[in-house]
């Protein structure tokens, strides 16, 4: 009884992890689920993010913003939201313009995707070095949702609650988004039979740009949210996108819940080595991942795609 | 606004300083062996300071130390005679970069002293290259007990005090205080564990219990496991020897879980340009540094006052830790080439080598001593905590006290560091 | 690759030679240049990594992103040997290919069976599981301390023995070695069994349906990729008198995809050694006046998979091809040959 009582937080923890690992891989599942690319710079991506909220939110944010006094004046829960707001869709430029470069390399070797993206990856990081510093910098949250809450007699963060709770509305949004909208039907018509859509008239390269731009966007969301919990610093980013893309093969490419559910699988078992095997926490994801691709060749759900050959 | 000190800046800097002798010019298309000849040569120094990677943030703090130290030796007449002049490059706390970095800036730009490091690898990649050629090499911040120890070299000094000094100045106290129920935080990696184990020995030597001993793995990104099981086991203290990246990351958490109060925390050592810009109540629990900005001694307000005067671009604006070795070292550099009557490595090791350091020059509370046994500088080692009564936006840490060099000796360096003999160590001398 | 059917004779090519004729006079020319002669050994240690790395990736077609894991098995292993075994060059030489063949082996049965995406992302997770077994095993490995001291042994031939202790000695022993390692590679390439990998690079399905094993062919060549990988990560071990656990690091295996990619190792066989060559002169070059040298490799990168995905050699080729084109009257072997 006792052991279960030790046992529960950790599972509940562990849960709230999984949500956190999901959020941080929908971009990059969206982009390659939907374009069969490998974002690399998903990473780098989600710590642009991070530094334009931190531009958004605090006057010494590195750009030279601060004349704006009387932005920097209203209370911090305005400038977050601003911040969850704007700051994606400064990145989500960046996402397009990395797209444009992107399409030379449809339809020869997914490689070249992949590659592309590796160096742009190596770009963007380079350049937020440049602009705000090797130094460490952080997020600043509304009071509301900082400090430790009581339950029982455990004390869990407030912010990661929001967090989580953030993560599943993310990941309803985007479901709901897929699924119920018209753009949604097209971007999964266009994932399925891409010279289909063309040939109904619709315009593909506006809609793999429109992705693309979706896809960072949701990177730099995560990028935001977790800012908080992981701190930011130049080189976040591969903290990010090695996750993104363990949960996105457990769950098997071109699989929605599939990526939800490994996102969970994934927090979970890092919840409980964390607690009951702390020295094999980290590397309890990779060996997560041999084991299920060894007896799952496409993951849990995986779809067959160009990406295998 | 805020403006980089890149690495062109500082050259642009130092071709000011040396009055234009072409070695400021750190073109691999130079040649510079004209100079071997001329003995009122500028005395050329390698710094290998990492300026990208997981220390970059560190290494460019060390850096404005060890230039604003050759500026100010520069000004004041250089040395015997001769200027200082340096060459840096980028070592990417690597250590492979560090090997070449060095063998590079030995065999090809002929520096005559190397001066720079965070990360206990890159300090022995280029302790290794520099001992094969009997290069006098300044460690001057990486911490790890193993450095003045196991991996101890001839050409070698270690100016920064290690995990097992602060361990000893920070655990026999923390037990008055806290309590005699331990946990141990451990850092996955040489410099955690052996660290730990310090503070282990020194902690059951008071009569401390150590319940548990969780080990970190490098790179972990999220601590709430860890700290949740911290929470369940309610120790009195928790003693953490967690670095780099891991502890910037847990600190945020442990506070943001407002467990920064209790259980107390022991920490080994927090180093400025870590915590520097988040805010004072980023600082938890109790740690040890080698020297604070605000330490009430003699030459620590000109210190700062230089510093802001010659850096006032960066992020950091007070000096701090980092700073003050690299700083410091370099002041000890000139001071033993001067003892020496020049250049000679053998003759400079032999300056420095039980050489005392006045506490004043220092800034430290007490003397501070090479040992010649291990090339570690004995010093004085200051615990503090988070300051509840800030004077300034940089005030971040109360200084608790002092503990002498003799105090806090880590008894392991001398048993295990076996120094080559210098019949070992060749002759060298630019 | 379109005439890689085509037969090649001989062991020695002129581009062969015009390789060892550079590389082999580089000591008297290295400093001259303004370079310096330890640069010269670690190129030419990552030139023979990379064109073992682009048996894989250029001529079967598998791109592995953990590479780096058997580099630094084979420095472990090298120290290893030479400490507790015997100080043998030639023990630990053969310690460090073997144990990076036997690595990469057993990796090798869990990959031989997956493609693309999933083939890469395996080979991340083996090389971060090696990587983190190496910095947790701090008593075998001294984590990141490094495992320090090792030695340059001397070349004992029996008859006569050469220290290696100095730089320009042991760019020669590491010359000697690259010379074996190409010609052992080229002679590969174009046997039967290199044309089966190429066939695999081209279309799998199709090649296991003319009959090949084609698991055990992808096996093969991953083992003998890691081989050579161990056999680098030896020398490299030796040249630094240490190895350290960030040669097993992701970053460390995303460089040798870099530079096999940038030379142009999908064209052309020399592409890796062009890569190399561009990468640590780019480093040292624009590392020592600008500290953001990382983004201009980077967007050059961006460029050439945009613009030109055939690396620096695949410019030479069209270069090349121009100029024929104008000159009719050459003979009919190209000088665009040259680089295959």
């Amino acid at each position: 009884m006792d052991f279960i009582y030790q046992l529960l937080p950790h599972l509940v923890n562990g849960l709230a992890l999984g949500l956190l690992f999901a959020l941080v891989a929908l971009g990059f599942m969206l982009i390659i689920g939907v374009m069969e690319v490998i974002n690399l710079a998903h990473g780098s991506l989600f710590a642009l993010g991070a530094y334009v909220a931190i531009v958004f939110i605090s006057p010494d944010g590195g750009v030279g913003l601060a004349l704006l006094q009387d932005y920097y004046a209203l209370p911090v829960a305005w400038r977050f939201v601003i911040a969850l707001v704007g700051a994606p869709l400064v990145v989500a430029v960046v996402g397009m313009a990395l797209e444009v470069c992107l399409r030379r390399t449809y339809g020869k070797d997914p490689l070249y995707g992949l590659l592309l993206t590796f160096g742009a990856a190596l770009v963007i990081e380079e350049t937020i070095r440049l602009i705000w510093g090797p130094t460490e910098r952080f997020i600043e949250v509304p009071r509301a949702i900082t400090g430790a809450v009581l339950i029982g007699d455990l004390i869990y963060s407030k912010y990661r609650f929001f967090a989580s709770v953030f993560a599943i509305g993310m990941i309803l949004v985007l479901w709901l988004f897929l699924q119920r909208t018209p753009y949604g039907a097209l971007i999964k018509a266009g994932a399925h039979d891409s010279e289909m859509v063309r040939a109904l008239g619709v315009n593909l390269t506006r809609l793999r740009l429109f992705v693309f731009a979706f896809g960072t966007a949701l990177a730099a969301i995560a990028g935001i949210i977790m800012g908080p919990i992981w701190g930011v610093r130049p080189h976040v980013g591969v903290d990010a996108v090695v996750p993104a893309f363990i949960v996105i093969v457990l769950g098997g490419v071109g699989s929605f819940w599939g990526a939800v559910v490994a996102g969970l699988l994934v927090g979970m078992v890092i919840g409980l080595t964390g607690a009951y095997a702390t020295d094999i926490s980290l590397v309890s994801m990779y060996l997560l991942l041999i084991a299920v691709v060894t007896f799952r060749a496409r993951g849990l759900w995986g779809k067959k795609s160009v990406l295998e050959v | 606004m805020k403006v980089r000190v890149t690495r062109r800046r500082l050259l642009m800097g130092t071709a000011a300083a040396t009055a234009g002798t072409g070695y400021a010019f750190f073109g691999p298309w130079k040649h510079n062996r004209v100079w071997a000849q001329k003995t009122d040569k500028p005395i050329l120094i390698g710094l290998t300071h990492d300026a990208s990677g997981q220390f970059a943030n560190s290494g460019q703090a060390e850096m404005r130390g060890t230039v604003m130290a050759i500026e100010e030796i520069n000004a004041k007449g250089g040395v015997l005679g001769r200027k200082l002049a340096y060459i840096s490059a980028d070592t990417e706390t690597t250590p492979s970069t560090g090997t070449r970095v060095a063998q590079r800036m030995i065999t090809r730009n002929e520096v005559a002293f190397l001066v720079g490091a965070i990360q206990s690898g890159v300090a022995n990649a280029i302790g290794q290259v520099a001992q094969k050629y009997g290069v006098v090499y300044f460690n001057t911040n990486s911490s790890s007990p193993t450095e003045a120890g196991k991996d101890c070299q001839r050409c070698k000094f270690v100016w920064d005090g290690t995990g097992a000094n602060f361990s000893l100045a920070a655990a026999a106290n923390a037990i008055k205080t806290f309590g005699k129920k331990w946990l141990l935080l451990t850092n996955d990696y040489v410099w955690g564990h052996n660290t730990s184990k310090a503070t282990r020995e020194i902690a059951t030597q008071f009569g401390a219990g150590i319940t548990d001993e969780i080990l970190v793995p490098v790179g972990t990104r999220d601590f709430s496991p860890i700290l949740l099981k911290i929470q369940q086991a309610k120790p009195d203290v928790v003693a953490a020897a967690v670095g780099g990246d891991d502890f910037k990351v847990m600190r945020q958490q442990v506070v943001d879980l407002k467990l920064d109060r209790s259980p107390a925390w022991l920490n080994n050592q927090q180093d400025w340009p870590d915590v520097y810009g988040l805010g004072i109540e980023s600082v938890f629990g109790v740690f040890g540094t080698t020297w604070y900005h605000k330490l009430a001694l003699p030459g620590v307000e000109d210190l700062v006052k230089r510093y802001q005067a010659r850096w006032p671009d960066t992020r950091i604006d007070v000096p701090g830790n980092v700073f003050y070795n690299g700083y410091v070292a370099m002041w000890e550099l000139a001071k033993a080439i001067e003892r020496a009557g020049g250049t000679n490595n053998l003759k400079v090791i032999r300056a420095l080598e039980g050489h005392r350091m006045s506490a004043k020059d220092r800034m430290q509370h007490f003397d501070a001593v090479i040992d010649p046994e291990t090339h570690h500088v004995q010093q004085t080692i200051y615990l503090a905590t988070g300051n509840d009564k800030p004077v300034d936006k940089t005030d971040y840490f109360k200084i608790l006290s002092w503990a002498k060099p003799e105090e806090v000796q880590d008894a392991n360096e001398r048993k295990t560091c076996k120094l080559q003999a210098y019949a070992e160590t060749p002759s060298y001398e630019q | 690759m379109a005439d890689a059917f085509r037969k090649i004779d001989g062991w020695l090519t002129p581009q062969m030679l015009a390789a060892f004729v550079i590389f082999g006079t580089m000591p008297y020319w290295i400093g001259p240049i303004g370079l310096y002669q330890y640069l010269g050994i670690e190129v030419l240690i990552w030139c023979i990594f990379a064109l073992g790395f682009n048996l894989l990736l250029g001529y079967t077609g598998l791109p592995s992103f953990g590479h780096g894991a058997f580099f630094g098995i084979g420095a472990y292993a090298l120290g290893l040997t030479q400490f507790n075994l015997t100080e043998n060059l030639w023990v630990g030489l053969a310690a460090a290919t073997a144990i990076g063949a036997l690595f990469g082996g057993a990796v090798a049965c869990f990959l031989s069976h997956r493609r693309g995406i999933y083939f890469a992302l395996m080979t991340i997770a083996f090389g971060q599981l090696f990587f983190f077994i190496a910095s947790k095993w701090t008593s075998v490995t001294r984590g990141e301390d490094g495992l320090l001291n090792i030695k340059r042994l001397p070349v004992d031939l029996g008859v006569v023995s050469f220290s290696t202790t100095s730089n320009a000695a042991f760019y020669y022993f590491v010359f000697a070695c690259f010379v074996v390692v190409t010609i052992f590679l080229w002679r590969l390439i174009h046997s039967p069994f290199g044309k089966v990998l190429q066939a695999i690079r081209q279309n799998e399905t199709r090649t296991a349906f003319l009959g090949y094993n084609v698991f055990l062919y992808k096996w093969a060549s991953f083992t003998l990729s890691c081989a050579i990988s161990g056999l680098a990560g030896g020398l490299f071990a030796m040249a630094q008198s240490g190895a350290f656990v960030q040669a097993l690091s992701l970053q460390w295996s995303g460089v040798v995809v870099l530079m096999t990619l940038l030379g142009g190792g999908f064209v052309s066989f020399w592409g890796p050694v062009v890569g190399t060559v561009v990468f640590f002169v780019a480093r040292d070059l624009l590392g020592a006046y600008t500290e953001t040298w990382l983004l201009w490799y980077g967007l050059m990168f961006m460029a050439f998979v945009m613009f030109k995905p055939e690396g620096i050699v695949g410019i030479w080729q069209d270069l090349v091809h121009r100029l024929q084109r104008r000159e009719r009257r050459l003979p009919a072997r190209s000088l665009a040959e040259l680089w295959r």
